[in-house]
């Protein structure tokens, strides 16, 4: 066996301006018994240094396999990586200036929270003082104070889970990785976790690349989103246009809840549509591929951009209330009309003022927050 | 194996039955199961090893211990015992590393063969491995002399721990490959990832996780090395050891005596450390913390590989020279000398004097296999399921078949059951053991079969007992199934596979075991064991090869058969995971 003294210097303090990540045509395909999978397709991505960026999609969409490959722990089929410019597909995973929070924590049991969080320093050849220095601030910022003589099975899952973070932050990465770091927590936990590693990610301007399949966390903590399907990017973008201009119907459906309306839109100019849905003629934002008289147009509107008018003196209205379900904060509503089953939700309902179900309903859709997107 | 012992958690909510409050009342069906394993325990290892203390606690032993602690022939054989069983843990642990890292770390090729290779010496026969050593690799070797010209004197220390290593390494294999194949492989990612080279990162994360793992094996097979007979019988020369002086004590001395304080002698460091052992191995294994093993393994695959690969070939190749040896051995009239083919000596074992041996050993050991595997498989769910305190002694109790050395346990048979007893005029208890026992001996060496051959089946059992969530039994009597009734249809299943792990081995141990048997066969019974023990010391090695060889046939062709009978059963494994992961 030999002794390879990793190139840390590569690893040494980030700093601004530093941590650029390029993924160019990135692809990564597995031999299967039927052929060949392919888990990541061409994947191009810029991220900027200290962006925090989501990788989110279902399960088996070729997110982890992109961030494993950016970890260097697994070889690109083809494609390429680069690290502030520089190339870095043939350099082995300890030598990459990466550091990774994973899904199991990877907490060494065998050693204690202060010696798992020093690992990388002692790999570094840090004097003792500067191991103590870095030390003390991690677990200060970490507000892990007192246990680095503990066990890691001692900690409860939200403080390995501040070690893990801690471990991988002292090592000054310039880029670190997430792979669903908050699975294994409890939703309550789940919520301050994230504001938690949102801010330690801001105070040191660490370039980020989040793995979850969680919607709420993506849209919560990014910067930019990268929506996956079938080892493909459908959309990157901000949380708020993957939410209200998503690009395909995968993220519309995907990210939080739709109504698409099928619809032909009359005329097309300046990314703007004009369409009629559900009884009103509304100009609405629409995807660079819709084009006027196309038949193959949706009209995707969220449910709570959605408002419901009572029909009343027994007439009838463009819907009928199928169901209505009390949630805590909202009322949801499924709809029935003409253009198929919708859900609408009314948020700050009085519960006792629902709509009963039968009730005839007219709906309106808010156009600033509609969109129109062509069907796959 | 882990004895962790799963509290039956109480029906939840008031709605609980208020018999079921009345607790430590065990059902009848189980207090039956319970008494006869006690009973089998009792008069198969507990009575044995009673009769082996008294006799060197009686008061003409006692002067002995005197004799023994300041006789400098005897401390030698204290010393060269423990210096055995060090070094043969030491090396065995190592082996059995070297070839499970090669199964889980190395980008090589042929790791299926070497596996099935490193598993061979599981089925030998003992004398198998120590004749065809001398063979190849004694003074007039085959290969050290033959082709190195070497005169190397093979008798001695060198040569017991070339042999028992080689015997014994597969044990320690097998855990250690478990142990690897369970590290969650993102350990070593997170290890890489902050910076850790492989050798680094094999250093400081993986060989201190498994530091208790390497325990465990190195404690057991020192205890195995020092029971040992077989091998100091026919590669000892002037090595002694303590379990092949007790045989001497007994068979050329006719001094049970003498045996019985060179037993305990032997015993102190055999049960101390395999008490060690278990402690060890109960102990909170040490893996993951939270959350789903993620990642996946990254193969060594630079240079570094091959040095290492080329070990396990040379000890492969080792196992292979040695087992070839047993087979050519037995079809060639003196093998490396005159390599004239003949079926003299197979004939001989077959057809001629050793049929009567062959037919004897099989007999037995189809009638203690069945007997040990059942016997293994109830202390096992007794133990894992339902005993509390009691637990942990009938756990040890069951295993003693291991603890005790073989010898150990062979002259406390001879000790508890050569004499008849009487009561007054009334013979109550007939001899067992000896020229004049009922059936020759044979209920003695079923028993013998069956005490020794007990441990395997009930630790694969307990392992896989400990697996299968409580809830999915408590299910089951929820449904209103007793317990036993459970067992039969819910855990017996789903145990399959450990059941025929269980008969398999017991099968094979039974076969192959010799230090008890030894000392129990009679004119009237001859087992294959104790003719490959004549065979060899008189040198007519080709004998011992048929033996050697048709032994391992059988046990291979008994394999099959357990296999067909028992079905190769569903995949346990999966059933365990899949209550065991949290879900998401």
């Amino acid at each position: 066996m030999t002794v390879v003294v990793p190139d840390l210097a590569v690893a040494e303090s980030a700093g601004a301006g530093t941590g650029r990540l390029r993924l160019e045509a990135l692809t990564k395909t597995f031999a299967s018994r039927t052929g060949t999978v392919t888990a990541v397709d061409a994947v191009d991505l810029d991220v900027s240094p200290g962006e925090f960026i989501t990788l989110l999609g279902p399960s088996g969409c070729g997110k982890t396999t992109t961030l494993r490959m950016v970890a260097g722990f697994e070889d690109a089929t083809s494609g390429q990586i680069r690290l502030d410019e520089k190339v870095i597909d043939s350099m082995p995973p300890q030598r990459r200036p990466m550091a990774m929070v994973f899904q199991s924590y990877a907490l060494f049991p065998h050693l204690t929270v202060g010696e798992n969080i020093a690992y990388g320093l002692r790999l570094r050849r840090r004097s003792r003082e500067e191991v103590a220095t870095s030390m003390r601030m991690a677990l200060t910022s970490m507000n892990l104070v007192g246990l680095e003589d503990r066990s890691p099975h001692e900690l409860s899952g939200g403080q390995q889970q501040r070690v893990a973070l801690a471990r991988a932050l002292v090592v000054q990465p310039k880029v670190l990785l997430f792979d669903e770091p908050l699975s294994n927590l409890d939703a309550k936990l789940r919520g301050s976790m994230r504001a938690e590693i949102r801010r330690i990610q801001r105070m040191f301007e660490i370039t980020s690349i989040y793995v979850t399949h969680d919607q709420d966390e993506a849209m919560s903590m990014s910067d930019r989103i990268v929506v996956m399907n079938q080892g493909r990017v459908e959309q990157v973008a901000v949380p708020g246009e993957i939410y209200l201009r998503p690009a395909s119907v995968f993220v519309a459906d995907f990210i939080g809840r739709a109504n698409f309306i099928e619809v032909v839109p009359e005329s097309v100019s300046d990314g703007r549509a004009v369409v009629h849905a559900l009884g009103q003629r509304l100009t609405a934002a629409a995807h660079p591929t819709v084009s006027a008289n196309d038949d193959n147009a949706y009209l995707m509107a969220r449910p709570e951009t959605m408002k419901l008018t009572p029909v009343t003196d027994g007439r009838t209205g463009i819907g009928v209330v199928l169901r209505s379900t009390f949630h805590g904060p909202a009322v949801d509503y499924e709809i029935e009309t003409t253009s198929g089953t919708l859900a609408v939700t009314d948020p700050g309902a009085d519960p006792r003022e629902a709509l009963a179900e039968g009730t005839n309903v007219n709906v309106r859709i808010d156009p600033d927050r509609a969109y129109l997107l062509t069907r796959d | 194996m882990t004895a962790l012992i799963h509290e039956p958690e109480l029906a939840p909510g008031p709605a609980a039955p208020p018999r079921r409050r009345r607790r430590r009342r065990l059902d009848l069906g189980i207090r039956l199961l319970l008494v006869a394993c006690v009973g089998l325990v009792a008069v198969g290892s507990v009575v044995p090893l009673v009769a082996v203390l008294a006799a060197a606690f009686g008061p003409e032993a006692l002067p002995r211990y005197a004799r023994f602690f300041s006789s400098p022939v005897d401390l030698t054989i204290l010393r060269n015992t423990l210096v055995l069983g060090g070094l043969v843990g030491l090396c065995g642990t190592a082996l059995g590393f070297l070839f499970a890292f090669v199964q889980t770390r190395l980008a090589v090729p042929g790791k299926r063969i070497l596996h099935v290779v490193a598993l061979v010496p599981i089925v030998s026969p003992p004398f198998a491995v120590a004749t065809a050593t001398v063979v190849l690799y004694g003074r007039r070797g085959v290969i050290s002399n033959g082709l190195l010209g070497l005169e190397y004197d093979i008798y001695g220390l060198d040569g017991l721990v070339f042999v028992l290593s080689l015997s014994l390494f597969p044990v320690a294999y097998l855990g250690l490959l478990g142990m690897l194949r369970g590290l969650d492989p993102a350990l070593e990612e997170a290890a890489m990832n902050l910076g850790a080279s492989r050798w680094r990162t094999l250093r400081t994360v993986i060989l201190p996780l498994l530091a208790p793992g390497l325990v465990a094996p190195f404690l057991l097979l020192f205890v195995e090395a020092i029971a040992d007979l077989a091998n100091p019988l026919v590669l000892g020369g002037d090595y002694t050891v303590l379990a092949s002086r007790a045989y001497l004590a007994v068979t050329g001395e006719y001094d049970t005596t003498s045996a019985a304080v060179y037993c305990v002698i032997l015993l102190v460091p055999s049960l101390g450390l395999y008490v060690a052992q278990r402690y060890w191995l109960n102990r909170k294994v040490r893996t993951t913390i939270t959350g789903r093993p993620s990642g996946s393994v990254h193969l060594i695959d630079n240079w570094v590989r091959w040095p290492i690969f080329g070990l396990a070939l040379l000890a492969a190749a080792l196992i292979v020279s040695i087992y070839g040896t047993v087979l050519l051995g037995s079809v060639t009239r003196v093998f490396g000398v005159d390599n004239t083919l003949t079926l003299e000596y197979l004939r001989e074992v077959v057809a001629g004097v050793g049929r009567e041996a062959v037919l004897d050993t099989v007999m037995f050991a189809a009638l203690a296999t069945p007997i040990a595997a059942v016997f293994g498989l109830v202390i096992a769910w007794l133990v894992v399921r339902h005993l509390r305190r009691a637990a942990g002694l009938l756990d040890l109790a069951g295993t003693l078949g291991v603890a005790v050395p073989g010898t150990v346990l062979g002259i406390g048979f001879v000790l508890a059951y050569r004499p008849e007893r009487w009561l007054g005029p009334v013979e109550v208890f007939p001899s067992l053991v000896g020229g004049s026992a009922i059936a020759g001996g044979a209920a003695a060496i079923v028993v013998a079969y069956v005490i020794r051959s007990l441990p395997a089946g009930q630790r694969t059992a307990v392992a896989a007992l400990t697996q299968i969530h409580p809830q999915i039994e408590q299910a089951s009597t929820d449904l209103g199934a007793g317990p036993l009734h459970t067992f039969r249809r819910v855990t017996l299943p789903l145990m399959r596979p450990a059941l025929l792990t269980g008969l398999s081995y017991s099968f094979a141990r039974s076969m192959t075991s010799i230090s008890t048997i030894v000392l129990l066969v009679t004119p009237e019974t001859k087992i294959i064991t104790s003719q490959v023990l004549s065979a060899a010391s008189t040198g007519r090695y080709g004998v011992a090869f048929a033996y050697c060889t048709v032994l391992t046939a059988i046990v291979l062709a008994a394999f099959a058969l357990i296999r067909l009978i028992v079905g190769a059963g569903a995949n346990l494994n999966r059933v365990a995971t899949d209550n065991e992961r949290p879900k998401r």
